[in-house]
């Protein structure tokens, strides 16, 4: 019996008729609550691997951790996408040790065991003292998670061979989706992940980077000084006046969607143009003329409304549990490792359309360099808020974080609202599929 | 013509005032070291050849062109910068500094070793700085910087707050 037993079914607090949602700050600091999430959500949820143009030919890898497992994300001989355990099935050394790069096999250091890219052994180095026979029914050969799915070239292993197919898991996050790669000439084809990444670590949980990755709420107070920045680089153009209105505008043409199975997605309208088809004075007429022909591309294309959708509208979506695809200025995709209650680890990668203006694509990049990331002029703000919010919820004796604002209570299920942007309806659909899933009720299994 | 030693001495001294103003939180006056057209760069970890790396192609931890290194030093002169509320403490440690002369411009390096401290916390970052520099009366300006980390990732420090 562990010193302080958690009450699993308690942490999430719904009373629709008072309004009140509430969770039990022990969801954001407990090692009992940590080590349930890995079995009843890491262990059961789709969790993202990588972009198929991350390894576009036969013996291109890269190594990930996912959920605490590394991984080899490669492509064999036969152009089949695999994902490989990386630890010998010898003694269990790591076997690959690069980051990324392109093979033939991988050998361990250790005893010199080959496995092809598929997994399977190929040489023991020495056979003599060994039966013929092994490797028997590939009892041997690197183990691979029991599902590896791709939703337009996004690839997503499970852990769990009872699970739903990937597309079942994503729900309506399939549109959110879609509207990431509609933007690229050619589609999902066109997109492909850009060199170079962010790595950085976090002491918070990872639910709070979740609850900031699509939390309207913030972006004034914590953002003032990114705003005002915005403002500096306006001074003396048309959109100079629409920066310092930004409060106003934020709240009216945004939208919050709760897409189902804890995946929602924020739209929201920030002042900063999208080199996807939303031109702002300061690019100057050159870039205008590009932004203008993607513009009727997309009216071509998609028609007025969803063509306006895709060019104006930043969007912030989270994937339950732990993946955000940004869609912002550029397009950015973070990944949220849970390392320990108050740790984490994120990656986050940038994409970019082929074949685009270099212009456009140095705009993309200024911003995830800018905005995001390790040194940014906003995320830098949002890691110091995350670690606030973990210190104070250590020492602090409040019990309950308050996450009611703008519920529907009316909604037949809040994983299916839609709010303002700055409401918490997108934090109440995730902690809702949370709490349903820490307690086993959905298991995202087939029958 | 100076002579080699002369041109070491004086890049060193110039790069010592640099890392004194920082660890000073005089960021202003940092910013205006360098010329109108001065770059500052941070490369990614991940990179295998981040001297090389084309901000334009590939994604950097910083990449700021002259205007975005003031809105970067400006920003982090307010209170509303909260990463960097209360200013950290720094410590900036340069080493083995080497220049030449190529063209019209001067070529230097630097190791480097630069010790933050913030809310009990101390963290390390170390690498080398390349600058490309230009003769300005007794001293020099900056038309660019770009430190190479020699990390994997930021694991350990968490963030990169502070200028290198
Ligand atoms: S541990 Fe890998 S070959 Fe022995
Ligand atoms: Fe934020």
């Amino acid at each position: 019996m562990p010193f302080k037993s958690v009450a699993f079914e308690r942490l999430v607090d719904v009373d629709r008729a008072k309004g009140r949602f509430r969770i039990n700050r022990e969801a954001y600091k407990s090692q009992e609550v940590f080590d349930r999430e890995k079995s009843q959500i890491f262990d059961k949820c789709w969790l993202y691997l990588g972009h198929k143009s991350e390894i576009v030919n036969p013996g291109d890898f890269v190594r990930r951790t996912v959920a605490g497992r590394n991984l080899i994300f490669t492509r064999d001989r036969g152009g089949e996408v695999r994902a490989l355990v990386n630890a010998c099935t010898h003694r269990g050394a790591s076997i690959c040790r690069e980051t990324k790069g392109n093979a033939r096999t991988f050998t361990c250091p250790y005893h010199g065991w080959t496995f092809d890219l598929t997994g399977k052994l190929v040489s023991t180095f020495s056979n003599e003292g060994y039966r013929a026979d092994l490797n028997e029914a590939g009892r041997l050969n690197l183990p691979v998670p029991p599902k590896l799915e791709n939703y337009r070239g996004f690839y997503f292993v499970n852990y769990n061979p009872k699970a739903i197919p990937l597309v079942d898991f994503l729900a309506g996050a399939k549109d959110a989706i879609d509207s990431y790669c509609d933007q690229a000439e050619d589609g999902e084809d066109g997109l492909y992940v850009l060199k170079g990444e962010h790595a950085y670590s976090i002491n918070a949980n990872y639910k709070f980077l979740v609850e900031n990755s699509y939390d309207g709420y913030h972006v004034i107070p914590t953002h003032i000084s990114y705003l005002d920045y915005l403002k500096d680089r306006a001074a003396g153009t048309a959109q100079e006046q629409v920066v310092a209105d930004v409060a106003n505008v934020f709240r009216g043409k945004g939208k919050l969607t709760c897409l189902g199975n804890g995946h929602a997605v924020l739209s929201s309208w920030v002042p900063t143009g999208r080199p996807v088809a939303y031109w702002i004075d300061r690019w100057g007429p050159e870039i205008k003329r590009h932004i203008d022909s993607n513009r009727a591309r997309l009216i071509q294309r998609y028609g007025e409304e969803r063509a306006t959708y895709l060019a104006e509208m930043q969007k912030n979506l989270v994937i339950f549990p732990n993946l955000v695809f940004n869609d912002n200025v550029g397009l950015t995709i973070r990944n949220i490792e849970p390392v320990g209650p108050g740790r984490i680890h994120v990656r986050a990668w940038g994409f970019a359309h082929k074949g685009e203006d270099p212009e456009l694509l140095k705009i993309r990049l200024d911003n995830f360099n800018n905005f995001l990331g390790p040194a940014g002029f906003g995320s830098a703000d949002d890691i110091e808020m995350l670690e606030l919010c973990q210190t104070g919820i250590e020492h602090s004796p409040t019990e309950w974080t308050e996450l009611s604002k703008g519920m529907d209570t009316t909604a037949p299920d809040l994983r299916l609202q839609t709010g303002a942007p700055d409401d918490e309806c997108q934090m109440q659909a995730y902690w809702t599929q949370w709490d349903r899933t820490m307690r086993g009720l959905d298991t995202f299994e087939q029958e | 013509m100076t002579s080699k030693h002369e041109l070491r001495n004086d890049v060193e001294s110039f790069l010592f005032d640099e890392a004194e103003l920082l660890d000073n939180w005089k960021l202003p006056e940092w910013a205006s070291l360098f010329t109108a057209d001065g770059k500052y760069e941070v490369a990614s970890m991940s990179s295998d050849q981040p001297l090389r790396d084309d901000p334009a192609t590939s994604i950097f931890i910083i990449s700021d062109d002259r205007e975005e290194i003031t809105l970067r030093t400006d920003r982090l002169m307010k209170k509303t910068a909260h990463c960097e509320y209360p200013h950290s403490k720094t410590r900036h440690l340069v080493s083995n500094v080497r220049a030449r002369e190529d063209g019209g411009q001067i070529l230097a390096k630097s190791n480097f070793a630069t010790y933050r401290t913030k809310e009990g916390r101390t963290s390390l970052y170390m690498g080398e700085a390349h600058y490309v520099l230009q003769r300005a009366g007794e001293s020099f300006r900056i038309c660019q910087k770009r430190c190479a980390l020699d990390l994997d990732t930021l694991n350990d420090q968490g963030r990169l707050t502070i200028i290198l």
